[in-house]
């Protein structure tokens, strides 16, 4: 029977955020927390490998305090318990910073034998965060999985990839990032959301967690992110041969690198 | 007051749009076409307990409060008002066991409403101006034991689906509706006829009929609440209800601001998008602050129900404000549409029927003001 631990990200909703015309950048001041897609995949599968074969899971998410919202949304999904590390330092982490705050609290937690994670975040998408903590914590990683099953200590997995379907055994515990294809997302009823009052959740200090200074200083630094916006340039040719017109065009495709 | 949604609240809307976008958005269309009952969908909704919503857990039930059900009722509204129709009437059927019945009715009837495996109805109106009065009055004739119903109920909404209906017939038909008396009533019970399914205009697919009893023979167990009793039950039941309707009209009135939205985005006139023009700015800016405070309005009035305090007032001024303006919010949209927008190609034709079945049928032609005017002068 499986123990396995969940890492999901609380990230803004896409729709919310709005592309200021005047300069491109983002306005998400009236965006709304969700858990972020892929990380839905992950905790459902967590959540249906137990129903099948018995087994617990949990979760764990780092981000700022916002992340507490996520908190009631997560268990409802199918966790017994989440496990909350807020900080300020998620505001910018990046990757490596991510993994390394997930991998010291997994370590903090003991052992799990699947520790799963979505392909990538909604929002940075930079798929990193499963090998990254495969890697700090010294476990095998499976990644881009799309089938997963379970027998006694072994996962069973079919990795999806771009040109193959690669079935793989892997003895536990493992590390495992998960395709959207994998499942469906459940919509939790009622007594489901109304049930996650009643469950434990527990925060990690990042205090406790031993992490050197370094280890919380991103590598990757976002300078800026602006948002693109489709527009017309309303250019017509008008001359009077379709010869002409055409290749007026073709020499303007050319000149912006399309053709 | 605090209008914020509680965590929970905030995440059973949230439950409630992914339902909707999963299970009502890709039937919609055919649901209004084709008006068949969607027998799939009401199975769907029970085992998310959207049919036990308000029902408490010991018969199975969420226990999830009144404002939670006016955030589902919205939710589902913005994908399919019929659907949010069948789930509002059946609900309203529940709610009345759940507050007049007796231990033995609610034990009865509650766990398999909250389970979908029993839907319900609520048969209050007649073809007579109002129930007890006229030629097909419903008439309880009070035997040795029990009561003998004759007579006729009108636009029984989930008529022919649901296994138990709340019934109103006079126990004195010289007394009219001041010996209005309600019954709880089996579908299977002999002599209960269903007619023929009534075509109407808007939320098709929840199921309008007349009901007609021919000497239907109940037991004195089938009384719900006390005998001539009926009026107070009705009363508050309808207000109840209408504040469930209003939910329904947002939800409608929202759908339609968010495509019309979304189209003057994307439609290019003048060399920009119209949603960049002020005409098209002030209608879209209109519907959307009509639909925001009428949710506000309704929550105040679903708040008040939760707390049992009065609402009876505010359920009327929420009403009053929606049948004003919900038929508007659908012109106001289809404008910002132009011939797009009355195209049935667009649903806007849809949610334009839908909430004229919400204003017309689900919220008949009482008159709310009356009871806004006598709280104030």
């Amino acid at each position: 029977m499986p123990k396995c631990l969940v890492c999901y990200k609380w990230t803004l909703d896409e729709q919310d955020i709005k592309i200021k015309s005047e300069d491109l950048s983002l306005d998400s001041s009236r965006a709304k927390g969700k858990i972020s897609d892929f990380d839905r995949n992950a905790i459902e599968e967590a959540a249906l490998l137990v129903e099948k074969d018995g087994g617990a899971v949990d979760a764990l998410t780092y981000g700022t305090g916002t992340v507490k919202q996520s908190l009631k949304d997560a268990l409802s999904r199918g966790p017994g318990k989440v496990y909350w590390v807020a900080d300020a330092s998620a505001e910018n982490a990046d990757a490596s910073v991510t993994a390394n705050v997930l991998a010291a609290a997994i370590r903090k937690l003991g052992q799990y034998d699947l520790i799963l994670c979505g392909e990538g975040s909604s929002d940075q998408f930079n798929q990193q965060t499963a090998s990254r903590i495969a890697a700090l914590l010294g476990l095998p990683c499976v990644t881009f999985a799309s089938k997963l099953s379970v027998e006694g200590d072994t996962v069973n997995a079919t990795r999806k990839l771009e040109d193959c379907q690669e079935d793989v055994s892997v003895k536990g515990p493992v590390v495992i990032s998960v395709l959207s294809e994998i499942n469906k997302p459940r919509i939790p009823s009622l007594k489901q959301v109304l049930g996650a009052s009643k469950k434990p959740n527990e925060e990690i200090k990042l205090a406790d967690l031993a992490l050197k200074p370094e280890d919380l200083q991103p590598r990757a630094v976002r300078k800026s992110v602006r948002g693109f916006l489709m527009q017309r340039k309303n250019v017509i040719y008008k001359e009077s041969s379709a010869a002409d017109n055409v290749a007026k065009l073709k020499a303007s495709l050319a000149s912006e690198g399309l053709c | 007051m605090n209008f914020e949604l509680t965590e929970e609240q905030q995440l059973i809307g949230q439950s409630a749009r992914d339902f909707g976008k999963q299970y009502l958005e890709p039937i919609a269309v055919e649901l209004d076409q084709k008006g068949e009952f969607p027998k799939k969908v009401v199975q769907a909704l029970a085992k998310h307990d959207f049919l036990g919503l308000l029902l408490p857990d010991d018969v199975g039930g969420a226990a999830a409060g009144f404002v939670s059900y006016v955030e589902v009722i919205e939710d589902l509204s913005r994908y399919s008002a019929a659907v949010a129709s069948i789930v509002n009437n059946h609900t309203i059927a529940a709610y009345s066991i759940q507050e007049w019945g007796t231990a033995d009715q609610k034990k009865q009837y509650l766990p398999a409403m909250a389970k979908g495996e029993l839907l319900g109805g609520f048969a209050i109106y007649e073809h007579g101006p109002t129930p007890g009065v006229g030629a097909d009055a419903l008439v309880a004739t009070k035997q040795d034991v029990g009561y003998v119903l004759n007579g006729k109920k009108a636009f029984v909404r989930n008529a022919g689906e649901a296994g138990v209906y709340v019934v109103f017939a006079t126990t004195d038909p010289a007394l009219g509706a001041k010996a209005l008396t309600a019954f709880l009533v089996k579908a299977d019970a002999i002599g209960v006829k269903v007619g023929e399914k009534l075509e109407t205009m808007g939320l098709k697919g929840c199921p309008v009929a007349d009901i007609t009893f021919e000497n239907v023979v109940l037991p004195e167990t089938a009384l719900l609440g006390a005998v001539n009793g009926g009026a107070a039950i009705s009363a508050k039941a309808l207000a109840v209800a209408s504040v469930a309707e209003a939910a329904q009209t947002v939800g409608i009135g929202q759908a339609a601001v968010e495509h019309a939205a979304a189209y003057a985005k994307q439609r290019v006139q003048f060399g920009k998008p119209v949603a960049t023009l002020q005409a098209i700015q002030t209608l879209l800016a209109e519907v959307a602050t009509d639909c925001h405070l009428a949710r506000l309005g309704l929550r105040n009035a679903a708040l008040l129900i939760e707390e049992g305090k009065p609402f009876e007032v505010e359920a009327a001024m929420i009403k009053s404000f929606l049948v004003r303006l919900g038929s508007k919010m659908l012109i106001d949209t289809c404008q910002v549409e132009g011939g797009f927008g009355y195209s049935e190609t667009m649903p806007l034709p849809r949610l334009f029927r839908d909430i004229a079945g919400t204003n017309l049928l689900d919220a008949p032609g009482d008159f709310p003001e009356k009871l806004i005017a006598a709280s104030i002068a």
